[in-house]
């Protein structure tokens, strides 16, 4: 009953976050439904059961990744020449009627290339054969430096380099004179 | 209700709606809202798999590794989006394209 309400709840936040963030012409609030929408993903991982990775996306979800953005935004966000090189009129940053019907369109083709393969999926709601939710994060340690230790290193040194490139390639350059 | 065929359902709302917000928007910050939406998606899926499926935890382990590839590639595209606006003065998509002439 209660993993009933939660899932309900959390699809809900979900899909009309991810709805939101398409419909929605200010980017500012775009950046919050997406924070929303992450925050229902992690209460689907939660209803099946996988709290480690709960608790991983909304801390690296809504601790890090979105407040980031929230930081790029208002740091970029300001006034902005309407007027390309060619001295046409842009298109304005938020799309118009003609990007979203690219937009459609392309949505269609690809729903139906995904529609094709998950079809039999959604077709066989069989009985499956649920197991008890059970505690994830011993054996997910265990795993990560046993099985997966390979890509848990080579994701560290990722990590690092992610976190030197970007500070590199945001530094503001000084000119070398003489 | 908690089923297989739900998640799928849900995960493909996520991708067909960021692939949209990938497409419509023009603003390059924009676009990566859309890219988080369709990692998420492909995150989910494997979780999905892992409980209705197959009782392992390996899916797990795909998608700590999928969000941590995520927090790697929006840390350095929004490093390259603040360096790009300290050059250009805007973060107009179509302002990116140097490369084209």
């Amino acid at each position: 009953m209660f993993s009933d309400t939660l899932f309900l709840l959390s699809s809900a936040l979900t899909l009309g976050g991810a709805f939101a963030v398409l419909y929605s012409k200010n980017l500012m609030h775009s950046c919050l439904y997406l924070l929303g929408s992450l925050f229902g993903v992690a209460g689907l991982y939660a209803c099946i059961g996988a709290d480690f990775l709960a608790a991983t996306q909304l801390v690296v979800y809504a601790g890090g990744v979105v407040i980031l953005m929230l930081f790029a935004i208002m740091l970029t966000g300001g006034a902005s020449n309407k007027i390309n090189k060619f001295g046409l009129k842009k298109i304005p940053g938020m799309g118009n009627f003609s990007t979203y019907m690219i937009a459609g369109v392309s949505a269609f083709v690809a729903s139906l290339v995904v529609l094709k393969i998950i079809a039999d999926v959604l077709k066989s709601q069989g009985p499956t054969n649920l197991v008890a939710n059970e505690p994830t994060v011993f054996k997910l340690g265990v795993l990560l430096v046993t099985d997966h230790i390979l890509a848990f290193e080579i994701s560290s040194v990722l990590l690092l380099g992610a976190l030197i490139g970007a500070a590199i390639i945001s530094r503001p350059r000084r000119e070398i004179h003489d | 209700m908690i089923s297989l065929g739900s998640y799928l359902a849900i995960s493909f709302f996520l991708f067909v709606c960021g692939i949209m917000v990938m497409i419509a928007r023009k603003n390059i910050i924009a676009i990566f809202l859309g890219i988080e939406l369709v990692l998420n998606a492909s995150a989910l899926n494997f979780a999905a798999y892992t409980k209705f499926v197959n009782h392992n935890l390996d899916g797990h382990i795909m998608s700590i590794f999928i969000i941590v590839t995520a927090a790697a590639e929006a840390a350095v595209g929004l490093g390259i989006v603040i360096r790009f606006f300290q050059l250009r003065e805007s973060i107009h998509i179509d302002d990116a394209a140097t490369l084209q002439n």
